[in-house]
Formats: C-alpha cells, sequence, structure tokens
C-alpha cells in the first residue's frame, strides 16, 4: 500500500519535508546554478526546499569528494599482492618500461581503478534518479529489471558455450536493454502510461520471473553454474580497456540526460501533481530518466556484473550531506559511487591474500553496516 | 561396508570413478554413469560407449531409478549437505535404503556430507589410488584386474621419475582465468600438486593449502612467476587435450600476463581438468605433463 497515494497528502509529505529543513535559504541562487527552464516561458519551477546543508557546505562536501577520489584512486594504484612501492607505481605511470610493475599497473591497476571510477559512478547516479523519479527510497538502479536481464542473458551465453573476445559484456548489455524496454512497454500498458509505480511493480515481476530462469540453466548444468558464479559477484578485474572505451559514449549520454532530468526531479519530488501544475512534462522526463538509467545501469552491469548496494546507498550518503537539491545530488552521487568502490576494491585485495575478495561482496559486507550506522544516526533525508 | 555378494549394480559419478570401473572390468556392472569432465581414455571409450550417461549430476529420485547397490564417486559433492553440486544425499541416507556408496580416498572428506574443506591434505597422494583400487578391487571380486592396474599404474609412474631424476625442476601453475577477471589455480593439496611433482617439476602455487581451488589475481601470478602453465579445461564428455585450446589462447593474450616466463616462452600448454583429478588417469596424466616439461627426456 502506497502511504503516498493521494495527491494532497503528496503535498502535506512535501511540505513537511521543508519545514524540517533547518536552514531555509535560497542557496541555488546563490551557488550560481544556471536554472534548468531559465528560457521557459512557464512559472519557474520553486527552488527545491533546503535541507540542513548551505551552499557553502555543498561546495566543501563536493571538494572534499573529489579529494577522496583522488585518494581512492591513488590507493587503487599502490595496493596489490606484488609489491610496488609508490614511487615505482608513480614512475610506471608516468614513463611506462617494459618491467614486471609496468605491466601490472598499466593491464591490471589502471584499467581496475578505470572500471570503478566508470560502474560507480554509473550506479551512483542511476540510483540517485531512479529515486527521484520513483520518489522511492528503497530504489536502485536494479529496479527496472536491469541486472534480472543481464544474468540471464549471460547464463544463457554461457550455457550455450559462446565465448567471445570480449567475455559475455555484451550479452549483459542485451540482456539489460532487453529487460528494461520489457519493463517499460509492460509499464506503459493501461491507464495513466508508465508510472513509477508500474514500472517499479513490473520491473519486480521481471526480476522474479528471469530469475527463475537464471536458476533454471544453472540447475541443469554445473559447468554454467561455475562460470556464472563468477559473474555474478560484482568486480572490477573483468574489463579491459577495449570495452570500457566502448561503453564510454552510452556513459556519457546517461549522465547528460540524468543531469538533464536533476532539475525536474526537484520539482517530482513535491508531488507528481504539484509537478505537473508548474509545467513539469512528467512523461517525457520519465522517459529521459528511465533512458538514462537504463543507460548508466547497464553499463555498470557491463564493466562489473551486477552490483546491487552502491545504487541504493549513494544517493542517500549524497543527499545527507548536502540536502535533497537533485541538481547536486548527481555530480556528488558520481563522485562518491566510485569512491565506495574503489575503497571496497582495494580493501578486498589485501583481505584475504593471495586470494581476493570481490568487489561486490566487499561493498555489501562494509558498505551495509556503514549504510546503517549512517541511517540511524541521522534521520534519511526524506524524498 | 555390508559383507556379502560383490555389487552388481554400480553407479558411478564423476571422471575419475567411471574411469575406475572400466579399468577394474566391471564396466558390465555399471548400473548409470555421470558427469564426465572430458573423454575418457580411449583405453575405456569402447566400455563408456555401452554405458547409461548422464552429463549432469541425478537427482536422488534419478539415482535410486537406477536402482543400484553401489555408488562409487570420484569428488565429495555427490554427497555433500551443502555443496554447489546437485546432491544425492548423504551416504547415511543411502544405506538407509540399501545403498553402499565409496568416495576415492584422495578426495574422501573426514565425515559424511562434508566437502572439500575437510580433506586430510596426507591422502591426497597416489599411493591412496592403489589403495582404492586393492579394496575396490577385493569388494567387486576382481582382485587380480587390480593388481594389474596397480602394477601398470606404478610402473608408468616409475619410468618417468626415472627420466626425470636430477633434472632443474621447473615452476608450474595450473590456471584457470575466471569469469570475474581472477584465475583458478590448483593448490598444493590439490592431487595436480602430486602430478607436476612426479613429472619433475614443483607447483607454484605448493605452499597454499586451505582449499584445493584457489582464485588469485593476474598481480599473484606474476608475482609467482611460473615457468610452465597448464590451463585447466572442463566439463564436457567429449573434451580432449585439444579442446583445451582456446584457454591456452586466452591465456598467451591476456596483457596483464604478457609478461609472465611461461607466456614469454609460450610455454602455456593443454591440460584438463579431469587430468588432474585423483584416479587411474594418474599415469597418463604424469606422462603428460613430464612430456611437457622436459620434452628432451620423456618422449
Amino acid at each position: 500500500m502506497n502511504k503516498r497515494s493521494s495527491p494532497t497528502e503528496r503535498i502535506r509529505v512535501a511540505v513537511g519535508v521543508s519545514s524540517a529543513g533547518e536552514r531555509a535559504s535560497t542557496t541555488a541562487d546563490v551557488a550560481g546554478i544556471p536554472s534548468q527552464r531559465a528560457a521557459s516561458p512557464r512559472p519557474q519551477a520553486p527552488r527545491p526546499r533546503e535541507g540542513r546543508a548551505g551552499w557553502r557546505s555543498t561546495v566543501v562536501w563536493t571538494a572534499s569528494a573529489v579529494a577522496l577520489l583522488a585518494v581512492a584512486c591513488a590507493l587503487s594504484l599502490v595496493v596489490g599482492s606484488y609489491p610496488a612501492s609508490p614511487a615505482r607505481v608513480l614512475s610506471a605511470v608516468l614513463s611506462p618500461g617494459q618491467a614486471d610493475v609496468d605491466t601490472i599497473v598499466w593491464h591490471v591497476r589502471i584499467p581496475r581503478t578505470v572500471s570503478g571510477l566508470l560502474a560507480g559512478s554509473a550506479l551512483g547516479v542511476a540510483g540517485a534518479v531512479m529515486q527521484g523519479l520513483t520518489r522511492n527510497p528503497l530504489a536502485g538502479p536494479g529496479i527496472l529489471g536491469v541486472n534480472a536481464g543481464a544474468s540471464l542473458a549471460v547464463v544463457t551465453a554461457i550455457a550455450l558455450g559462446v565465448t567471445t573476445a570480449g567475455g559475455h559484456l555484451w550479452f549483459a548489455f542485451a540482456g539489460a536493454g532487453a529487460a528494461a524496454l520489457f519493463v517499460y512497454v509492460l509499464g506503459s500498458l493501461g491507464r495513466g502510461g508508465a508510472t513509477p509505480v508500474k514500472l517499479a511493480l513490473a520491473g519486480a515481476a521481471l526480476t522474479a520471473m528471469v530469475g527463475s530462469m537464471t536458476t533454471i540453466v544453472t540447475l541443469l548444468d554445473a559447468a554454467t553454474l561455475d562460470e556464472y558464479r563468477f559473474w555474478a559477484v560484482g568486480s572490477l578485474t573483468r574489463a579491459g580497456a577495449e570495452v570500457t572505451a566502448a561503453v564510454g559514449p552510452f556513459l556519457v549520454t546517461g549522465f547528460l540526460l540524468a543531469l538533464t532530468v536533476s532539475g525536474s526531479l526537484n520539482t517530482i519530488a513535491l508531488g507528481e501533481d504539484m509537478a505537473r501544475s508548474l509545467g513539469t512534462r512528467l512523461v517525457a522526463i520519465r522517459v529521459l530518466a528511465a533512458v538514462s538509467v537504463l543507460l548508466l545501469a547497464g553499463t555498470a552491469t557491463v564493466i562489473a556484473g551486477p552490483i546491487a548496494f552502491v545504487g541504493l546507498a549513494v544517493p542517500h550518503i549524497a543527499r545527507l550531506l548536502i540536502g535533497p537539491d537533485y541538481r547536486w545530488i548527481m555530480p556528488l552521487s558520481a563522485l562518491l559511487g566510485p569512491i565506495l568502490l574503489l575503497l571496497a576494491d582495494v580493501a578486498g585485495r589485501w583481505l584475504v591474500q593471495p586470494e581476493q575478495l570481490q568487489v561486490g561482496i566487499v561493498t555489501g559486507l562494509a558498505g551495509g553496516p556503514l549504510f546503517l550506522y549512517l541511517v540511524r544516526r541521522r534521520k534519511v533525508a526524506q524524498l | 561396508m555390508a559383507t556379502g555378494d560383490p555389487p552388481q549394480r554400480i553407479y558411478a559419478a564423476y571422471q575419475p570413478a567411471i574411469e575406475l570401473a572400466h579399468a577394474l572390468g566391471v564396466s558390465d556392472r555399471l548400473a548409470g554413469t555421470a558427469f564426465l569432465d572430458a573423454k575418457v581414455l580411449p583405453e575405456y571409450a569402447d566400455r563408456q560407449a555401452d554405458v547409461d550417461y548422464l552429463p549432469s549430476l541425478p537427482s536422488r529420485e534419478a539415482l535410486l531409478q537406477a536402482n543400484p547397490d553401489f555408488v562409487l564417486s570420484g569428488f565429495n559433492g555427490f554427497f555433500a549437505e551443502q555443496g554447489a553440486d546437485s546432491s544425492v544425499g548423504t551416504r547415511a541416507s543411502l544405506r538407509e535404503v540399501g545403498v553402499q556408496s565409496w568416495i576415492l580416498s584422495p578426495l574422501c572428506p573426514s565425515e559424511d556430507g562434508l566437502t572439500d574443506q575437510s580433506i586430510d591434505p596426507a591422502t591426497v597422494k597416489v599411493e591412496n589410488i592403489y589403495r582404492d583400487l586393492r579394496d575396490l578391487g577385493a569388494l567387486f571380486g576382481v582382485e587380480d584386474n587390480a593388481e594389474a592396474v596397480i602394477s601398470d599404474m606404478r610402473e608408468r609412474i616409475a619410468t618417468v621419475e626415472k627420466q626425470v631424476a636430477g633434472v632443474d625442476r621447473p615452476s608450474v601453475a595450473i590456471v584457470s582465468p575466471n569469469e570475474d577477471g581472477t584465475y583458478g589455480v590448483a593448490s598444493g593439496i590439490d592431487f595436480g600438486s602430486h602430478i607436476i611433482e612426479r613429472a619433475g617439476g614443483t607447483n607454484a602455487f605448493a605452499d597454499l593449502s586451505k582449499k584445493r581451488n584457489i582464485d588469485v589475481g593476474a598481480e599473484e601470478l606474476v608475482k609467482r612467476d611460473p615457468d610452465v602453465i597448464l590451463t585447466d579445461a572442463c566439463c564436457d564428455a567429449s573434451m580432449t587435450e585439444q579442446d583445451a585450446r582456446p584457454e591456452v589462447d586466452a591465456i598467451l593474450h591476456d596483457p596483464a600476463l604478457s609478461g609472465l616466463t611461461a607466456v614469454e616462452n609460450k610455454a602455456v600448454h593443454p591440460f584438463l581438468f579431469a587430468d588432474r583429478s585423483a584416479g587411474v588417469r594418474a599415469a597418463h596424466s604424469v606422462e603428460l605433463v613430464a612430456s611437457v616439461l622436459h620434452p628432451d627426456r620423456v618422449g
């Protein structure tokens, strides 16, 4: 049962959140954010209610995130089971030679760092878009059935013995796309078109159905299961340079779309009726947002496999830090996602040497309690 | 073990058990076979063609439907309470319905229902295969066949050991690239380690002894820098060493491994998971690995 089923209820909730914010101010203007609809003749959307963060703290948090991301990247380049000093790694980065260290830096550590950067940003932003679009704090990029579709495609490819140069990455992408398309068509049927609730329900139904099919394939063949279980844990060591380069355009498009809709997500946060009355074109925004999530989540799955937790937690952390303005949540999520992934990956490298803990396992194991702590310590910003 | 008549309807699960049954000459008593990792050795191909075969493990119901009085298993997962393989129930639960069972001792866990974690490393050796052959030979009433198989294996392995005596022992890793960018390697407690030793090499991962199969990153492989890499291809009833070629190529063309001695010297060789399993195949495997490591001495 949706607690926010009536329009008046929605507005009341929104207002309640607004009054809970402590120091409301016209932050966005001061920060010089270009208005999303400056040229529009329609009435301006109201400035989103501000959380506790003023613009100074927004800038400080964003700058801190940039710095922390730089640290995470540096750690990702330096930590590994092959012993190499930071100075030696630096020289390998700047002037690569033929030694083992150079091979490791260029063919192991840099690719996995790039994978972490891309997949982390994509997951963080996709989660933020999904939560904003559905106004559901539990929404994550997986809600469109993307991970489930990708998993089925990959497991089918494994079972059929298909091996390509890029591994099963393109199957993952095709599966993610097919699932998202199916969910979107299913969610669009009936009155009102593709509402977020119908999308989420269609996604949940598809995930259950496709999940069963994946289980069937893995149960039928132990060898397939054996290979699939390595795909099913998220990992940053899978994608090589050619893959990350190939998915780059999808990622950039997804990011741009997310930024484009971020202003409208602020008005959607006030309730859909309110948003509509303020001139937000809901259908167009929903389509753009869904395409953005597909591109971002699909790309992340292609690069790293299904990673569940990051897309859920990162937008919440961003919201806790800087408040509810999606125009800032998007870039901050793009920074926090890779920080989380890269630090988890680094931890996974030395925790169980000489083996490795895959990043998907570490984000769940370490990120879960951290997230719970944050949620308990500070009231989660409402959507 | 219940006493009485020798088992007449034997169900053999996994490569080592199936090959061992053929080697002992009890193929005509096989009520069913399941889960080959590779093509059986050429000398057993005709016999295998004549028996019922399932590519995956049977369910408990399907197993009992074959009406076996004895289940012979090459690995422990078949009887595990919690394992990756589909299980037909513990050995005790089979005994309750009158079905006796046997796990080849190099993979036999310390207690019924457990898996690899509880194998005593001291049991993972060629001598234990001989012991199994002798015991099963007595149980099946084919002692002479068992002795013949044992002496053939002893002779072939001893020949190889003589040929490689005193050589420089290259370091060898049994490697299989995983889907997530890690590499599965055979540890010191895997039977593969013994095959490498007897063939005149040392396992580059011999010091690891927590599990039979360990997944490591590319960095660990570069750090240990094996002289020779053997692949670990699996699992298909028609697979031969030739089918491991794609794995060889994948390792040779992996940019992260380009600096490995084994890759630079193109010393990456096709090898099968079946070849490193503890069973009557051991003689074949020792000869194969020795011919790869020391081509000048072993033909």
